[in-house]
């Protein structure tokens, strides 16, 4: 049975890692501070995917973010994804040699639809997730692009538009709750045209495993993602996913301990220990 | 003496008024529960009637709002202006050291179409009160906690404004006496002994200041009041109190800007930012008591179901009690006291059964849990 | 006793960075190589891939590195794995842009998830599935039934026929995730990207002998 996913989003800019709220950015660290508080080889076992975006709102450096991504994926054996500001296959590209195993576009719907067949035909349309920025305006949900600073149509009109797409995951995040820690804003999905038929994955307003809960329960929902770097630092992911398991949701239980004895066990004599196989729970 | 925490949010058992049920859920949380079930619309009635009763009869303006520029008075400012439909004057008294940021977040408020009036007490007379306080009280800004409300007073008198809204009783919201839960209204006496600590006046006579230089420190004597009645109330007495919701509403109609690194010793960015010396303030709370900044924003994001208390465990241990490293060149300056004068007073503060100097810096000897 | 090196196939498609991270944090050596010759020697093959079926054979093809496969796995038996697009690329045929021939090593085709396949669930198939074995013995050593692997696919293999050690899960149909039929193996999945489990499998592909 295909479980659900956590997702957790680390949003970088220009060398440092950031809390967002409301598309509003606090700077919290750099790899030395992500490596002491998060140490994604030890958390991804909390975690079912990574995605990292560059927010960065001057001008971005791709080899930079580049090497970024590829130190966060260090010993991490979890999919990830990597996007902000991609413009052409050549920068896609680079970013899945720097480790990431999808890519992800939001302001090119709007900027270069094109540009989006083009990077599935040499990726394959399940390398290409769209992310999605919505707020409330009145009583519509309107989307925006280019760091939430461009307002474009209502959320269903978009998502018709993404229909024609040939991508894998939409990936949709409300920036009115963004940071906020008051929750996901689940009325979004209620614009998902019928038969709306490529994964979600809901983001925008996490702050603890109850909200990742509510995420998680609704069968429109995938997957769920949080960037919230604060709330989740040190054991937090942890905690969350033991409590979210115990609660009967629906997420793999990693085990740690068999990845770990599996590091340099080739080569080495013979003496390789063999897991063991009741420690398994899957 | 064995230090706990509350069960639900980080509230130490060292704060000032603090009182735990026997779940060990401190008033603070205990309040956050009872916030639900208070029948808000009748205090909404009660706060209409006020200030029907005192708003000016003669078109002139309804009552007085200190603000700094922060979230909180922004938020009483544009209730009472929007929602209430009365015309505040809004005052602020100028700190000392006071940030750049703040300046511009004041200036943003303003201009987002407020009266407002600035009151700059005699930045001598305060440096002299500032210094005293923080020797011989612990608290660095202490002559501006004094002007705050005085200043205030002061004004409310001579304008004839008899309403004064400030925010949130912080007493009530955030773990204190709860004497102050069932009242809308308090006077000048509970002012002066809960939210100076008592011992005020004599700050200010050992100060050596005269009579001129200490106007904005000072309350109105009764002859000066001439049966002028005041009335200063919390705006959280009459809605449940957000402090998040405040500062969501400040950045919609009152262009908050937040700062662009954490501030120091907690993880927010959105609040206090208006002056210096709120860093060493919340520094000396967390060597007397040994909470600080990251605790207080714990128990609010707790409080209103950001976050749990296993998260906020992690946060409070990550940066709780932060030496204000950035602004130690400008206090000493300010203060002008070497480092060592400086030093003798954090020593005098500090609570030796819940620290202990290690490299010339306190270091806890508690865990928080 | 040391490992020769193994040798991932770099024909410009796959995100091979995961996997030598994977073979390095085993403790292996991972050498890339588009050369058809260094290829045709190699005694230990990854072939990875993602994207379109008919252009990861066109890029073989004009590369030679099609022929310098077959060539490893039949005359010299090397001892081949094909991740994702690349275990798709070792069967028949694959149905992907009208009909592709693939490079043959094993009789299965490869077909798209139709709708009436995935009865109601959403494609592609992506994200952690588990999978069954048919013995826990070779690639599959010391791996739990139903154990969790990560897939992201539109496209699967036809598990109609097959012969060898199979592993198979369920989206809507059921299809064939991994494979082991002497020296070649095949995984639908990731195991560079599916924690334990996979690095188990990787394990079990460098250290048991066809």
């Amino acid at each position: 049975m295909l479980k659900k996913r956590i997702l957790f989003t680390l949003l970088y800019n220009d060398g440092n890692f950031m809390l967002s709220r409301n598309f509003r950015l606090q700077k919290v660290g750099n790899l030395l501070w992500l490596q002491k508080n998060y140490n994604f080889s030890q958390v991804a076992f909390s975690l079912d995917e990574l995605v990292i975006l560059d927010v960065t709102r001057q001008d971005r450096n791709s080899s930079k973010f580049c090497e970024h991504v590829r130190s966060v994926g260090k010993e991490c054996f979890i999919p990830i994804a990597a996007g902000g500001g991609i413009h052409d296959v050549d920068q896609a590209i680079a970013l899945l040699r720097s480790g990431a195993d999808k890519i992800v576009v939001n302001s090119m719907v709007a900027n270069n639809p094109d540009m989006i067949a083009e990077l599935a035909s040499v990726l394959g349309r399940q390398c290409v997730i769209v992310s999605v920025d919505v707020k409330q305006i009145g009583s519509e949900l309107m989307v925006f692009t280019h760091d939430g600073s461009q307002q474009k149509t209502t959320l269903s009109c978009w998502l018709e538009k993404i229909r024609t797409l040939p991508v894998g995951e939409l990936y949709l995040n409300s920036i009115d709750r963004d940071g906020t820690g008051q929750g996901f804003f689940m009325k979004m999905l209620e614009c998902l045209p019928n038969n709306w038929n490529i994964p979600v994955i809901i983001a925008g307003g996490a702050g603890n495993y109850h909200h990742l809960a509510e995420g998680l329960s609704d069968s429109r929902v995938n997957a769920v993602a949080t960037a919230h770097l604060f709330n989740f630092v040190g054991d937090g992911l942890e905690n969350a996913r033991e409590q979210l398991l115990a609660s009967g949701i629906d997420l793999v239980r990693w085990n740690k301990r068999s990845s770990m004895e599996l590091k340099n066990v080739i080569g080495t004599d013979g003496k390789n220990q063999e897991p063991v196989a009741e420690d398994h729970h899957y | 003496m064995a230090v706990t925490w509350c069960k639900h949010c980080l509230n130490m058992s060292t704060r000032p008024r603090i009182t735990f049920d026997d779940r060990g859920w401190c008033n603070a949380c205990q309040w956050m529960e009872e916030k639900r079930t208070i029948d808000w619309q009748a205090r909404e009635r009660e706060l209409r009637e006020i200030l029907d009763t005192y708003r000016s009869q003669k078109g002139g303006f309804d009552c007085l709002v200190p603000v700094s520029g922060g979230k909180d008075g922004s938020y009483v400012s544009h209730q009472l202006k929007h929602k209430y439909h009365i015309n505040p004057l809004t005052v602020t008294v100028t700190p000392a050291l006071s940030l750049d940021l703040g300046n511009q977040n004041l200036k943003n408020f303003i201009n987002s179409g407020y009266n407002h009036i600035q009151i700059d007490p005699d930045p001598g007379a305060m440096r002299i009160l500032n210094r005293t306080g923080f020797i011989e009280k612990g608290f660095p800004y202490y002559g501006w906690l004094i002007a705050i409300q005085a200043a205030v007073v002061r004004l409310a008198v001579n304008l004839n404004i008899p309403l004064i809204f400030y925010g949130e009783d912080g007493e009530v919201e955030y773990g204190g006496s709860t004497e102050s839960k069932y009242r809308a209204m308090y006077n000048v006496e509970y002012m002066k002994k809960i939210y100076l600590e008592g011992g005020y006046e004599k700050v200010l006579r050992e100060s050596g200041l005269d009579d001129a230089q200490v106007y904005f420190f000072s309350f109105p004597t009764d002859d000066e009041l001439n049966g002028k009645e005041l009335y200063i109330t919390h705006m959280s007495y009459f809605e449940s109190w957000d402090p998040y919701r405040n500062y969501l509403v400040a950045k919609e109609h009152c262009g908050l800007q937040e700062a662009t690194d954490s501030n120091s010793g907690t993880f927010t960015n959105f609040a206090q930012n208006d002056q210096a010396l709120y860093a060493l303030h919340t520094y000396m709370m967390y060597l007397k008591f040994g909470f600080g900044r990251a605790t207080q924003d714990a128990g609010i994001e707790i409080r209103r179901g950001a976050m749990t208390r296993d998260q906020g465990v992690n946060l409070v241990r990550l940066y709780d009690g932060q030496y204000p490293e950035e602004f130690i060149g400008t206090y000493l300056d300010y203060y002008q006291m070497t480092k060592e004068e400086f030093d003798a007073v954090l020593d005098k503060w500090v609570n030796r059964e819940l620290f202990s100097k290690i490299d010339g810096r306190w270091s806890p000897k508690f865990t928080v849990s | 006793m040391k490992q020769p090196a193994i040798t991932i196939i770099d024909y410009g498609m796959g995100n091979i960075c995961s996997v030598i991270n994977a073979l390095e944090y085993l403790g292996s050596h991972a050498v890339l190589s588009d050369d058809p010759d260094q290829i045709r020697s190699a005694p230990y093959l990854i072939l990875p891939g993602v994207g379109s079926f008919r252009k990861a054979m066109e890029a073989l093809r004009e590369t030679g590195i099609d022929t310098a496969i077959r060539s490893a796995a039949c005359d010299h038996r090397a001892k081949i794995l094909g991740i994702c697009l690349g275990m798709q690329l070792l069967g028949s045929h694959s149905t992907e842009d009208g009909d592709t021939p693939g490079l043959g090593l094993v009789p299965n085709r490869v077909k798209l998830f139709t709708s009436s396949d995935l009865k109601g669930n959403r494609i592609p198939h992506v994200g952690y599935n588990s999978v069954r074995f048919s013995d826990h013995r070779g690639l599959f050593h010391g791996i739990p039934d139903n154990a969790f692997f990560y897939f992201n696919h539109s496209y699967r293999m036809d598990i109609d026929g097959f012969t060898g050690r199979s592993a198979t899960c369920t989206y809507g149909i059921e299809f064939l995730a991994a494979f082991e039929i002497d020296n070649i193996c095949g995984t639908q999945f990731h195991p560079e990207k599916s924690q334990s489990n996979g690095l188990l499998l990787l394990k079990n592909f460098l250290e048991f002998p066809c």
